[in-house]
């Protein structure tokens, strides 16, 4: 067996372990870059903590054999040493090397991941080592520095010893402030567990008297510990005798598996219900009573139960926020731009599969709220606006809905050069000014920029219309506020997660299809009397304006069943609103959602299907996207016709 | 690819009164046909959607794929659930009820004369004990080579 195939059964593990440490790293460089912002010398316990990251992501690199990623690590590992051994300070320049370092490890590692070819690393290696705290000419290398005397010193807990406030921790933290610690492992001794320490500084005897005081037993080192000693893993990781950790890591599949089990038995329960209802008439009243209260408290039951597993796969906000601020960094070095970065609700928690998907689309809008929305200093104060611009970015959770926004309080959008270069595309636009909806759809049209591509914040694979269609295909919403002058706000509504969700049910003909609450704003009755032909549309009154309608037995090619009244849902907002006309609305369920995923069975407006209990499947629609698909297609056929 | 030599198993259906072939590994089950959902707009071959396993397939019709008259579903009809690619797919079939081992070397490849609407489909014929076998070429079949969606107003 080959090393690549024995190391392709841990990939998944790795992955996750990288994740972990990758997620970790971001945050200790946020920590970094605030002192390195005030000059200060990089706190200790941050540099600590990250060279353990950088350690134990080399170690499992090059377990798995990925070479760019080890020999990466190990340059991050070897940059942050004089820092952690030397207590120097971390410059500006520095940080930014380091960023560049941990971003291109990401790279090489979602490479892998992606089945890519890793990205070549040499000059953000090279990069690293110019910036090294070390290449600065008059200062030694760390390395010759005079060696300070090594000792080995143990320490074994005991009762007594702790009843002193004397524990492994307290001993580490004595070690620290007397020297370096250069290598820690517990030891079994006869059953007792004792932790060995090798440690280097200058220890006068009155202080090795308080230690063996306290009960440690403090040797000289016989000779010059481990000569790579100050590469192997820090003490806190190995020596840290807290008990078993209360995390487990698991697989989202495992999740999925778990999540679609209790989809499958609320669809049981469903058919359970459905039987109950045929045999009621046959069972006496009493007994009836109980079996109903029993199939409440299993259907209550059942709703804790998927909250419960729900919530398992739920994770902070804050994992795709951390990347923010360094996007802000990066965007603003060299532009003249300053902004303070307001980070809101970053324990907010959602599905970590809608997270993954939303990063992207976040980012691009952090970008392009940095690099177009906010103004130079000098436009500021000429403004009479404070210097720096204010970039916020709120998560919040409401029912089963997360919102993020992604405010600026820059510019604003410039509604008369949206306009203009949309008719330069060639879309249909009436003047100024637009509804904010519709402005929205203007700028999320696919080509659409006011700004030449070569700027610098484009080029990186999303545009608005891929933040808009990730938006929707999670079945999300987005709006937007903007005012000249004042600023720009973005408002994405998120499900809280995918896999179960409330639902309509509605029938045309013979027919039934499901209908995500979420998306309809109201159910109306309409008149069929009332309806209007206008050209090729159909309207109806509505709040004394008028509403298109858009009959679904036409769209599906269904007969609907002849009735005096229709039902239809609205959707949209503003001059984005449609009614989707059914022949009936049957009721309201709780509806596991399974995806269309082969391209055989995948059309605009069927987002997947379920099964309402009786294991026929039962289509879900997506009306926003029937609703565009109908509207581009009428477009289409005017634009034949002309 | 399995390495023994000799015989390997396949699934085999009836469309229209001929005997295709599937190998056995690429098929996760054989069921009735019941409550297909149709979906709107899907190609024409597609009948619809069916919960197979707790999962949802598409259903392709082998008649109308290859270019015969569609059936009635009747009491013979079933569902080929075949998993390649990472995808599954159910094929709707006349009948399905044998399974045949024989060397793969046995299936030559078409000839010209037969190039009807099914040959892209084929892999090529095996003639089995004087029976004639076409086998399927799945990944050809599965193929979605026109994803452009009609334009229904």
């Amino acid at each position: 067996m080959s090393d690549e195939t024995f190391a392709a059964g841990f990939m998944d593990d790795y992955f996750a372990e990288c994740d972990e440490h990758l997620a970790a790293i971001r945050r200790l460089l946020l920590e970094l870059g605030g002192a390195a912002a005030s000059a200060g010398p990089a706190p200790r316990a941050a540099v600590d903590e990250l060279f353990r990251s950088f350690h134990s992501l080399k170690g499992i690199s090059g377990m798995v054999g990925l070479r760019e990623a080890e020999a990466l690590a190990h340059h991050l590992e070897s940059f942050l040493r004089p820092l952690r051994d030397g207590g120097r300070a971390l410059t500006d320049e520095g940080l930014d090397a380091l960023v560049a370092g941990v971003d291109a490890l990401e790279h090489v590692i979602a490479s892998r991941r992606d089945q890519r070819a890793a990205p070549p690393i040499d000059a953000v290696v090279a990069r690293l080592e110019r910036a090294s705290p070390t290449a600065a000419p008059v200062e030694a290398p760390a390395a010759s520095a005079p060696p300070a005397p090594q000792w080995r010193i143990t320490f074994a807990p005991s009762p007594a010893l702790l009843a002193r406030g004397v524990n492994v921790d307290t001993v580490r933290a004595r070690l620290r402030d007397a020297g370096v610690i250069l290598d820690a492992a517990p030891q079994i001794h006869g059953g007792s567990i004792a932790f060995e320490f090798a440690f280097a500084g200058a220890l006068d005897e009155p202080t090795i008297a308080l230690w063996r005081e306290d009960g440690l037993r403090v040797e000289a080192a016989p000779e010059p510990l481990a000569a790579d000693a100050a590469s192997t893993l820090p003490a806190a990781e190995m020596a840290t005798p807290v008990g078993p950790s209360h995390v487990v890591r698991v697989d989202l599949t495992r999740l999925d598996d778990l999540m679609r089990m209790i989809g499958e038995l609320v669809i049981t329960r469903a058919r359970l219900d459905a039987s109950l209802g045929r045999v009621e008439g046959h069972v006496p009243a009493a007994e009836w009573r109980a079996v109903q209260e029993n199939t409440q408290v299993m259907e209550r039951q059942l709703r804790d139960l998927r909250e419960g597993v729900m919530r398992v796969r739920l994770v902070p906000v804050g994992e795709i926020l951390r990347r923010v601020p360094f996007v802000v960094r990066d965007l603003t070095r060299d532009s003249g731009t300053r902004v303070r970065l307001e980070l809101r609700g970053q324990d907010t928690e959602i599905d970590k599969f809608l997270i993954e998907r939303m990063m992207d689309p976040v980012l691009h809008l952090v970008r392009n709220a940095v690099s177009h929305a906010l103004e130079t200093v000098d436009e500021r104060v000429a403004a009479g606006k404070p210097p720096e611009g204010t970039l916020t970015l709120a998560a919040s959770s409401i029912g089963d809905t997360v919102v993020l926004e992604i405010a600026d309080d820059g510019r604003g959008i410039d509604e008369a050069a949206v306009v203009a270069r949309a008719r330069a595309m060639g879309l249909e636009v009436p003047d100024p000014p637009l509804d904010r909806g519709r402005l929205l759809e203007l700028i999320c049209a696919p080509g659409f920029s006011t700004r030449t591509d070569t700027d610098r914040a484009s080029g990186r694979g999303v545009g608005m219309a891929v933040v808009k269609t990730t938006v929707e295909d999670l079945n999300g919403r987005m709006s937007l506020e903007t005012t000249a002058g004042e600023g720009t706000r973005f408002v994405i509504e998120l499900p809280l997660t995918l896999a179960i969700t409330d639902a309509l049910i509605a029938q045309v003909g013979d027919r039934t299809f499901a209908v995500p609450q979420a998306v309809v704003r109201e159910v109306i009755e309409l008149d069929p009397a009332a309806l209007r032909r206008l050209e090729r549309h159909e309207v109806a009154p509505f709040r004394g304006g008028t509403l298109p309608v858009l009959r679904l037995g036409e769209v599906f090619s269904v007969t609907p069943r002849p009735g005096r009244a229709l039902h239809a849902f609205v959707v949209g907002a503003g001059a984005d609103a449609i009614a989707v006309a059914v022949d009936r609305i049957v009721g309201q369920r709780e509806i596991v959602v399974r995806s269309l995923d082969d391209a055989l069975i995948q059309v605009p407006g069927v987002a997947g299907a379920t099964d309402l209990g009786d294991g026929r499947a039962v289509l879900i629609l997506d009306l926003p996207a029937l609703a565009r698909h109908r509207a581009a297609s009428l477009r289409r056929s005017m634009e034949a016709a002309s | 690819m399995t390495t023994v030599a000799g015989a390997e198993t396949f699934i085999l259906f009836t469309v229209a009164g001929t005997t295709y072939a599937v190998r056995s590994r690429d098929v996760a089950h054989v069921e009735m046909v019941e409550q297909v959902t149709a979906v709107p707009n899907a190609p024409a071959f597609v009948d619809g959607v069916v919960f197979s396993r707790g999962q949802v397939v598409p259903a392709l019709n082998l008649r109308a794929r290859f270019g015969f008259e569609r059936a009635a579903y009747d009491l013979a009809t079933r569902l080929v659930v075949v998993q390649t690619g990472g995808r599954s797919v159910g094929l709707v079939v006349d009948g399905a009820r044998e399974f045949a081992s024989f060397d793969p070397s046995l299936i030559r490849p078409p000839s010209a004369a037969l190039a009807g609407l099914s040959g892209r489909y084929l892999e090529g014929i095996a003639n089995v004990a004087d029976r004639l076998i076409l086998v399927i070429d799945l990944p050809q079949l599965l193929l979605f080579e026109d994803p452009v969606l009609p334009d229904h107003a």
